[in-house]
């Protein structure tokens, strides 16, 4: 069995069903992301298992113990809060002792736990201050130290990047995941942002309609999504309308061999696997647009708008109006018999 | 800044004079030689300062004032907080009735509240004491009590008490160590608001208060209806004097924008 067992969740609010069939198993140490728009279910089965909310049915085995049926202040979770919700009327050392004082630890050995805690998280001689006095960053990590003071046996993280602009966004990332490497604390993110999700997490868990679309690793779930929308939204996706005749994909000019019965089927592929070739998909570069290190293409197919990404490698690339052929390896496509909507 | 058009000066201005001259009249009557109410033309005198000495139903009268508002509003503001905060966190039927219910004093005429409440007390064999004050005042304060210490809570980010629950606290913990002390300004300011206005209450106390529990309005307005003598603007001197210094005192120690607004910077 696993370290955090969810099996079965449900949670409705009158008729609306806010998650269902929601099963997971983390294992300890590992770094899992709840990942999906707003209204996904994502936030409701991070109250759940702090025991802020009450699954309609289903359990949450923690180590061996239900968690389910224990008060939320018995759970031991460290939990980090979007809005940071530190406790204003107390400095920074306060607000990580605050925790360890709940658990009748003596003065001396909580002030050595709180200076660690602040060190950890960079906010050495910052003890005294009061969360008004600091910035979003800073009080951030305060939030951080006095969730991880308590040693809890999860960390939940709930949105705690939202509030940073991009630059602090980034820094906080690398720090949060070297410190849960270093601590081995199990943590569950939940967020919005595919880039922060993949970059942090060893497995992602997407989320749409309060159900779940995949569990993955996130270079798995990237390069194989299971279903049209976790293509769309971890990163951009072409989704083309073909059909396999006799072993041969056909899309448009294009043609592959596959293996797969015959009919019409969806094909999709990342922007960045399709290159300009001599034979292929036949286009017209109607927009281009400079990122820095990439180019990004639409080109008009017969299939629809297709987005093209280019390394800026000093190749030579067309220009806007140019006939250009598209193709990729079939290594880097997906296909499905499912909807042939263009995504 | 934008300045101020001629017109909006001059309403200014004139706001102002009538909301000061009164009082400055006042202050300057009671510096009188003259034994009626007049602006003094032939010198100043502290006469009717010293006169207050002659009259300790007017001492007393303050300091029943001042306990009654200290005891009321203390009452009030104990009431108010537990109020507020199922107010501010729970849905319940009947919520919007009941809501309407405590403030409801705020719409009902003074007068008509002290004769109820002297119908009442009279029923109750407790007219006239210390107790059908305190009760009646706590009635008519505790609206005042009620808005400030809702406003606070209603504005405080509830994931702070859930980062305390989370960290372990038990209920009582998480009020005494988190809520109150993040609600505290707005249940002060309700406090001091609910003091002016239980000290500054006549209309109602005037058919309650019986000699002994006389408190210094109903005194003021007893001894106007039989003398003509400046004694009431020398002792309302003496309040606005008073009055002012708690204020400048408050002000240094709290911030006045703090205390009647019911934030504090701590809360932001």
């Amino acid at each position: 069995m696993s370290f955090l067992e969810l099996s079965d969740l449900r949670k409705t609010y009158g008729n609306v069903v806010a998650l269902e069939n929601f099963n997971l198993s983390v294992e300890k140490g590992e770094f899992i992301s709840l990942l999906g728009p707003s209204g996904c279910g994502k936030t409701t089965t991070l109250q759940m298992i702090a025991g802020f909310t009450e699954p309609t049915s289903g359990r949450i085995v923690l180590g061996g113990r239900d968690l389910v049926s224990m008060p939320p202040a018995k759970r031991g979770l460290g939990i980090v809060f979007q809005s940071y919700a530190l406790f204003p009327h107390l400095t920074a050392a306060e607000n990580v002792a605050f925790g360890l004082e709940m658990r009748g630890i003596d003065r001396a050995s909580r002030e050595e736990r709180v200076r660690e805690a602040l060190a950890m998280v960079g906010l050495k001689g910052y003890e005294d201050r009061y969360p008004r006095r600091m910035s979003g960053g800073q009080q951030q990590r305060v939030a951080v130290a006095r969730a991880l003071v308590i040693r809890p046996e999860i960390l939940l993280l709930d949105e705690p990047l939202s509030n940073l602009d991009a630059k602090m966004r980034e820094e906080m990332q690398s720090e949060l995941l070297s410190i849960q490497r270093r601590l081995g604390t199990t943590t569950i993110l939940v967020t919005h942002d595919q880039q922060e999700a993949m970059a942090l997490s060893n497995r992602v868990v997407v989320m749409s309609k309060g159900r779940i679309e995949q569990i993955a690793t996130p270079v798995e779930a990237y390069n194989n999504p299971a279903s049209s929308f976790v293509a769309s939204f971890l990163g951009k996706t072409n989704t083309l309308s073909g059909e396999i005749r006799g072993g041969t994909l056909v899309v448009g000019e294009f043609r592959a061999a596959v293996s797969g019965a015959d009919g019409p089927v969806a094909v999709t592929l990342r922007p960045e696997k399709m290159r300009f070739d001599s034979t292929g998909l036949r286009g017209t570069v109607t927009a281009r647009v400079f990122q820095g290190n990439c180019w990004s293409y639409q080109v008009q197919t017969a299939q629809g708008e297709v987005l093209v990404l280019r390394q800026n490698d000093g190749q030579p690339l067309p220009v806007e109006g140019d006939a250009v052929f598209l193709s990729w390896s079939p290594a880097d496509m997906g296909l499905r018999r499912e909807g042939l909507s263009h995504g | 800044m934008k300045k101020n058009g001629f017109l909006a000066l001059a309403f200014h201005t004139v706001f102002v004079i009538f909301m000061v001259a009164p009082i400055l009249v006042v202050c300057v009557v009671a510096f009188t030689p003259e034994g009626f109410l007049s602006l003094p033309t032939n010198g100043l005198s502290l006469r009717w300062f010293r006169a207050i000495a002659d009259y300790p139903e007017f001492i007393r009268a303050f300091w029943t004032s001042v306990y009654l508002g200290a005891v009321s509003s203390t009452i009030a503001v104990i009431l108010a907080v537990p109020a507020a905060l199922a107010f501010s966190r729970y849905a319940f039927p009947g919520k919007g009735a009941l809501s309407a219910f405590f403030l409801s004093p705020l719409m009902i005429p003074h007068v008509v509240l002290g004769i109820a409440f002297l119908r009442f007390f009279t029923q109750g064999g407790i007219s006239g004491t210390m107790t059908a004050l305190i009760i009646a005042h706590v009635v008519v304060v505790f609206p005042f009590a009620l808005r400030l210490t809702l406003s606070a809570a209603t504005g405080m980010d509830r994931s702070i008490e859930s980062a305390a629950i989370s960290l372990g606290a038990s209920n009582f913990t998480l009020f005494r160590r988190v809520t109150l002390p993040l609600i505290l300004p707005g249940v002060i300011s309700g406090w001091a608001l609910s003091f002016i206005q239980s000290f500054d209450e006549v209309t109602m106390t005037v058919f309650l208060a019986a000699p002994g529990t006389e408190t210094l309005p109903v005194r003021m307005f007893l001894y106007v209806q039989d003398n003509i003598d400046p004694l009431v603007t020398s002792v309302s001197a003496v309040v606005i004097a008073i009055t002012m210094a708690v204020l400048i005192i408050l002000d240094r120690l709290y911030g006045l924008d703090a205390v009647l607004s019911g934030h504090s910077d701590r809360n932001s």
